[in-house]
C-alpha cells in the first residue's frame, strides 16, 4: 500500500492524519504543496478540488480527514 | 425492539453507551465517528483526569473505553436521518445506509456541526473555492482575489490567515459591524489587501469548475453586487444536529433541544438529549459527558420503574 498526502504546514485536519497514520504505523510519504507548486498542481487535478488534506491510496483519492472513510479506504488497499 | 437507541459517538455518546451496557439497558449505539468535534484538537489540557491529551488520542480512548463493553450493539461509519414516531415509547430509527431499528427510547448526543453557506453555489463549490478552513486551505489561494464571509472572531481570524496569501481580501459582513477581539480587528482595518462591506446578503456563488464569483444584496443601498474571486472563507457560526427530531421534539430558537435539565428529557416523554444538540448553555467534552449519563439514569429509572411486558 502507498499513501501520499498532500498538506499544507498550519493544517489541523493534515497533523491529526499524520497522527493517525502514525499510530497505526502506517507509512506515507508526505508533500507540503506551500514549497512545490507542481505537486499543488498534482494534487488539484486528482482531487478536483482547492482544499487539504488530499490522500492519494493507492490511486484512491480523498479529500479531507475522516477517520473512518480512512479506516476503510486502508482496509481495501 | 432495543430499550435505548444512542445517536453520537462523542464524549456524550461514549458516557451514555458505557452507562447503558454497565446498567443492562437494551441498548444500540449509533455514531458516525468516534471523539466528537474535538478530534481535530492538538492538544486538550481540561479533559478532566489527564493533564494533556490530543483529539485523536482522546477518540480512541472513546472508543475502546465503549468497545471494552459487553451489553451494548454498536453501528459504526452510518448516520441516522429518520426517526418516525411508532406510538408513544415506540420510534423506529433509519440510517443513511438503509438500516432500520425500533426502540423504546432515543438519546440524540449528536453534537453541532459548522453552519455551511446555505446559497445557490453554496454546497456545489464547497473544496472548489467556497472553503472552512482558512489555516488548512489558505496557501491554495495565494496571489488570488477572496472573500471572507462572517464578521466574528473566526471570521477574522480567518482574514489574517489569509493575508500571507490572497491579493485582496473583502470581510463580508451581514450586519453592521465587526465583532471578536479588538487586537485582531485593528490588524484587518489597517492592511491594504483587506475590504470590509457590511450589510452583505450573499445571493449566490457563481462559477463553472471552480469558483469565479459572489453576488450579494447590498442592504443599504439595495443594489446588486457581484464580486469576481475565486474563494470564499465561510465563518458564520455552527449549527445543532436536530434536524432528525425537529418534528418531534421542542427546539429553542438556535434549534437546539430544549430539556429538563435534571433528566435531560425532551418534550417527548421517550427521547432525551445531551451535549451540543441539547440547549445546554456551555458546550464542553465533560458537560456533555456528565448530561449524558444524566440521560441514561434517568432512562433507566423510567425502565425499572415501569412493569416489564
Amino acid at each position: 500500500m502507498t499513501i501520499k498526502m498532500y498538506t499544507t504546514p498550519f493544517c489541523k485536519y493534515c497533523k491529526v492524519a499524520k497522527e493517525f497514520f502514525k499510530t497505526k504505523n502506517i507509512s506515507f510519504t508526505e508533500v507540503d504543496i506551500t514549497k512545490d507548486d507542481k505537486a499543488m498542481k498534482e494534487m488539484m487535478s486528482k482531487s478536483q478540488q482547492m482544499s487539504v488534506p488530499v490522500f492519494d491510496i493507492d490511486g484512491e483519492i480523498l479529500v479531507g480527514f475522516n477517520r473512518t472513510k480512512l479506516e476503510k479506504a486502508i482496509k481495501v488497499a | 425492539m432495543y430499550q435505548l437507541i444512542i445517536i453520537g459517538g462523542g464524549p456524550g455518546g461514549v458516557a451514555a453507551g458505557v452507562y447503558a451496557a454497565r446498567k443492562k439497558i437494551k441498548t444500540l449505539l449509533i455514531a458516525e465517528e468516534f471523539g466528537g468535534q474535538s478530534v481535530v484538537s492538538d492538544d486538550i489540557q481540561n479533559w478532566i483526569g489527564t493533564k494533556s491529551i490530543s483529539g485523536l488520542e482522546l477518540a480512541n480512548n472513546l472508543e475502546g473505553h465503549l468497545k471494552a463493553q459487553k451489553d451494548i450493539d454498536l453501528l459504526e461509519g452510518d448516520r441516522v436521518i429518520k426517526i418516525k414516531k411508532l406510538g408513544e415509547n415506540h420510534f423506529k430509527v433509519a440510517t443513511r445506509d438503509g438500516k432500520e431499528y425500533e426502540t423504546e427510547r432515543i438519546l440524540l448526543v449528536s453534537g453541532s456541526r459548522r453552519r455551511r453557506l446555505d446559497v445557490p453555489g453554496g454546497e456545489e463549490f464547497d473544496g472548489k473555492g467556497v472553503a472552512y478552513c482558512a489555516t488548512c486551505d489558505a496557501p491554495l489561494f495565494k496571489n488570488k482575489v477572496v472573500a471572507v464571509v462572517g464578521g466574528g472572531n473566526a471570521g477574522l481570524e480567518s482574514v489574517i490567515d489569509l493575508m500571507p496569501y490572497a491579493s485582496k481580501i473583502y470581510l463580508l459582513e451581514k450586519n453592521g459591524h465587526l465583532r471578536g477581539d479588538a487586537v485582531t480587528k485593528k490588524k484587518i482595518e489597517e492592511s491594504d489587501k483587506v475590504e470590509i462591506r457590511f450589510g452583505v446578503d450573499i445571493q449566490e456563488i457563481v462559477g463553472k469548475q471552480f469558483v469565479s464569483g459572489l453576488k450579494y444584496k447590498d442592504m443599504n443601498s439595495g443594489e446588486d453586487v457581484e464580486l469576481k474571486l475565486e474563494g470564499v472563507f465561510v465563518e458564520i457560526g455552527s449549527v445543532p444536529n436536530t434536524d432528525i427530531v425537529k418534528k418531534l421534539v421542542k427546539l429553542n430558537k438556535r434549534d437546539e433541544v430544549v430539556v429538563n435539565h435534571k433528566t435531560m428529557q425532551s418534550s417527548d416523554s421517550g427521547i432525551w438529549s445531551a451535549g451540543d444538540a441539547s440547549e445546554v448553555l456551555y458546550k464542553q467534552n465533560n458537560i456533555s459527558a456528565g448530561d449524558a449519563i444524566k440521560a441514561v439514569l434517568d432512562i433507566y429509572d423510567q425502565i425499572t420503574s415501569q412493569p416489564t411486558e
